[in-house]
């Protein structure tokens, strides 16, 4: 039997397991129904391009779309949360488009959309996959839009774009303006310095010179009041807060060489330095809209988060369902979840049995069984039946509200650190102007030279000190650091995170999908009898618990000829295991308890996961599963031992299986069976103890400890309130990029050391010689330009950084 | 070089620049420009159909500014 290729989606799959359709001469291969009809869906519409724009892509197959609960997007809690309405009288939601896989999918949903009657206007963003819908409410309501994006195997979320989006975009948008004024007015200046430079050496007429020195200063005004604002409103902002930061050195080293330069312009004296005044602002300018950018990336992931909890729940009151907007919900409703939904007020079960995946919350990899009575917290998930609950708290004072408010509260606590060379650079601007002026005041009273050379002399002391160098010694470093990381998938939030993780010294780690996959691996495999590997197959499908995922994996690698059979009566028993029937035969799959209810004899004692696998009464395979650690967790914990940094690790886990991966990655220092605040504290004992620590973490669990601790590293394919709170987000799962990032910044911090040094060290030599009255404006700028070069040449050095990869 | 024609030059070439800059900060301020992958990827599929599409949705948008506008006319006077 040959692979096929399933017409829609474009996965390979065996051409026994497909659907195969004749359509005219064309033989159709399908992997599944929800494939089969999406095709001809979009061949009825007359949209089968899509399929030839797709080129190569492959397409997640369309799962079974639930169409139940489309009711709520129109329900009026909804539309006061997410939906405006514009002055035209039209609606207007965010969307965030699940399932797009490239841009041919964005044509698509864009195509359908235009379609439908009373869509106004829908644009979906390439990059980011979030969609703006306009419609006239008359004709069509929201939830006919969510289903017509549903039908071709796409879904969507509505967010509130209010919150960050909106404030990010502008920023972004008003930079980038800034930086497009600069640099067009470097570019053309540089011409003209040209001719300057060259006049300088060669010989001038005065009056070329000034045309040129006129030309200069047309184009530096902009570029200093327009794109440098950005400076001359930070050091506002600093002032008013008694801090000379940054932005003083830069917009006052900028706006004395801009005022010299008009002084020589008009009394046609000297040379002018408009050159060195854009140059300045642009080279600095550009350093911080980089790390503008970096925010943007953490709001878009930020958004997904909040999109996904529901604004309205199901209430029973007087045996009825109602939905009830979530802030109206009291303490004593009874509450209905079914499978799969979210928890989002705590309670106490009073009908019925399920499954919990806490894993959100206490990072315990293993779903909890709850019964009648039991407590279930927000955040955590039904995973398989449906259930009756009393809310025991409102929304607002429930787990996953205070989380997220504690986390709010945390963000906004955390120390700003103060940056050493700034501060240096903030006392230096002053006294460099002390000593102007002394130097000013003593050659025009204690020499003949007059007030004209005293001025040339003390300005030329301002040019050859500006703090160019010192300026430039960090954010040139700190942009060469980020963009290396960038390069290798790690992403800093912001420049100065770059200092602080070079200065840590203790990392705490988290378990559970950080150092581990999160995911249970079959290691180990008995088959015991003959039996049809389709039905195993077909009973872990129905099952959504991680150990029934991880059969499934193994089943899907080592296996080829399996398909998905139809079975009957599948029950799932709670924390057991699942039974189903098939052609008469019935079939278990689970523990040993659920071997042992029915009255199946197993031999397995291991301290491993089990699932075992019987038909009709007999034992036919058993396996034996566990949480591996991740490809080259080992390699990372002892480079950074090798760093110089201690290790601990952290885990909501129980004893036994933190103390097996510990020794297995050579961990000495273990916390084990912690709740999200004892990770917290455990951050907050280990600051007590004068330490810096790094938090490294995933999961909702994490976020508060990630929040508290000095520098937080996210994994990328964590939540997103982690990648939110952190400092820092590895792109991908690799976790050697821990390391790599300790690499960098560590590097970086000792270039920054070394620009500080330099530039210092200039200073001492130049500005006597500058105070001396040996040097002229024109050489001090020069060689302020070329300490600014040396600079930027030893910030270039850290690109050489060698990895182990 | 005779000052007047260095002026010229300088100003013409100024000015000329001046005018793309200013188209450019036009479209970045118009959120032309937020979608970085749309340059890529978007215009593979710029072709006639959907310039057709866009024909229809401004259409639509029109339809729609009638429809108010005739409803504010004909509204009952407040």
């Amino acid at each position: 039997m040959a692979d096929v290729k399933c017409t829609h989606c474009g996965l390979i799959f065996d051409e026994s397991a497909m659907i195969i359709e004749k359509e005219g001469d064309k033989t159709l291969f399908f992997c599944c129904h929800g494939c089969q009809g999406v095709y001809h869906l979009l061949s009825s519409e007359g949209l089968d391009t899509f399929y030839s724009k797709l080129g190569k892509t492959t397409l997640t197959p369309p799962r079974n779309q639930n169409f139940e609960d489309l009711e709520k997007f129109n329900l009026d809690g909804f539309r006061n949360k997410y939906v405006k309405v514009n002055k035209d009288g039209l609606n207007e939601v965010s969307l965030i488009i699940e399932g797009i896989h490239c841009s041919a999918c964005v044509w698509l949903n864009e195509k359908v959309l235009h379609r439908t009657d009373g869509i106004i206007e829908a644009t979906i963003n390439y990059t980011n996959n979030k969609a703006k819908v306009v419609w006239d409410n008359d004709k069509v309501k929201l939830s006919r839009i969510i289903e017509v994006i549903r039908s071709i195997s796409y879904d969507a979320f509505a967010y509130d774009p209010a919150l960050q989006e909106v404030r990010a975009l502008k920023i972004r948008r008003d930079y980038y303006s800034r930086i497009l004024v600069a640099i067009f007015g470097m570019m053309n200046i540089m011409w003209i310095a040209v001719a300057q430079y060259a006049g300088y050496f060669t010989g001038i007429e005065q009056e070329h010179k000034n045309i040129l020195n006129v030309a200069e200063f047309v184009l530096a005004t902009p570029v200093l009041f327009y794109s440098g604002w950005v400076f001359f409103r930070g050091a506002y902002f600093g002032y008013k807060n008694r801090m000379i930061n940054m932005d003083v050195l830069v917009a006052a080293g900028a706006t004395l060489a801009y005022l010299y330069s008009i002084y020589a312009m008009i009394t046609q004296r000297g040379e002018v330095y408009f050159d060195s005044v854009v140059m300045i602002i642009t080279f600095v300018l550009v350093g911080k809209y980089l790390e503008v950018l970096g925010k943007k990336h953490a709001v878009d992931t930020l958004d997904l988060l909040t999109s996904t909890i529901p604004t309205e729940i199901v209430v029973i009151k007087n045996n009825q369902k109602n939905l009830v907007a979530l802030e109206n919900v009291e303490v004593g409703d009874i509450i209905e979840v079914k499978a799969g939904e979210k928890i989002v007020i705590d309670g106490i079960i009073k009908e019925g049995a399920a499954s919990f995946d806490e894993s959100s919350l206490t990072g315990e990899s293993l779903p909890l069984l709850k019964l009648i009575g039991d407590n279930i917290l927000s955040g955590s998930i039904c995973l398989d039946s449906t259930i009756r609950y009393e809310a025991t708290k409102d929304s607002s004072s429930s787990l996953l509200h205070s989380i997220v408010t504690l986390l709010e509260d945390s963000i906004t606590k955390k120390p700003k650190i103060e940056q050493l060379a700034n501060s240096i650079s903030g006392y230096f601007s002053v006294i460099i102007l002390l000593i102007a002026a002394a130097t000013f005041i003593s050659w025009y009273y204690l020499s003949d030279i007059g007030f004209e050379r005293s001025l040339i002399i003390s300005i030329s002391v301002i040019v050859i000190a500006c703090p160019c160098a010192l300026g430039l010694a960090t954010p040139m470093s700190t942009l060469m650091g980020i963009s290396l990381a960038a390069k290798r998938g790690i992403l800093f939030k912001e420049a100065s995170n770059l200092e602080t993780l070079a200065k840590c010294d203790i990392a705490a780690l988290d378990k559970t999908g950080t150092l581990t996959e999160g995911k249970p691996k079959v290691i180990e495999a008995n088959f015991l009898k003959e039996f049809d590997i389709s039905l195993l197959y077909s009973l872990v499908s129905n099952s959504n618990h991680p150990i029934s995922k991880g059969i499934k994996n193994y089943i899907a690698q080592n296996f080829e000829n399996f398909k998905e059979l139809k079975l009957g009566d599948i029950n799932s028993i709670q924390a057991k295991g699942i039974s189903a029937t098939y052609n008469g035969q019935k079939i278990f799959g689970g523990n040993n308890a659920l071997m042992i209810d029915n009255g199946i004899a197993t031999k397995n004692i291991t301290e491993n996961l089990v699932f075992n696998f019987a038909v009709n009464d007999g034992l036919v395979a058993s396996f034996e599963l566990k949480d591996t650690p991740k490809d080259g967790a080992k390699e990372m914990i002892g480079s950074l031992k090798s760093l110089g940094l201690k290790v601990v690790m952290l885990t909501g886990d129980h004893e036994k299986s933190a103390k097996n991966i510990a020794s297995e990655l050579g961990i000495d220092d273990i916390k084990w069976g912690l709740l999200p605040a004892g990770k917290a504290e455990v951050i907050d004992d280990l600051h007590k103890q004068n330490k810096k620590v790094i938090m490294v973490g995933d999961g909702i669990n994490d976020s508060i400890a990630l929040a508290k601790s000095d520098i937080a590293i996210a994994m990328g394919n964590g939540a997103d309130i982690a990648i939110n709170v952190s400092d820092v987000v590895l792109l991908n799962e690799n976790v050697e990029k821990i390391a790599e990032a300790l690499q960098i910044s560590k590097r970086t911090y000792k270039a920054i050391k070394e620009n500080l040094a330099l530039s210092i060290i200039y200073n001492v030599i130049a500005i006597p010689l500058a105070v001396a009255g040996f040097v002229y404006p024109l050489v001090s700028a020069l060689s302020m330009s070329l300490s600014s070069l040396i600079v930027v040449g030893n910030s270039i050095r850290i690109k050489r950084l060698k990895f182990k990869k | 070089m005779s000052n007047s024609i260095m002026i010229l030059m300088l100003t013409v070439s100024t000015f000329l620049g001046a005018l793309g800059l200013a188209a450019l900060i036009w479209g970045i301020r118009t959120g032309q420009f937020d979608d970085q992958s749309k340059f890529i990827d978007g215009s593979r599929y710029d072709n006639e159909e959907d310039l057709h599409d866009a024909a229809m949705m401004d259409e639509k948008k029109k339809a729609q500014e009638a429809k108010s506008k005739r409803e504010k006319e004909y509204g009952p006077p407040d």
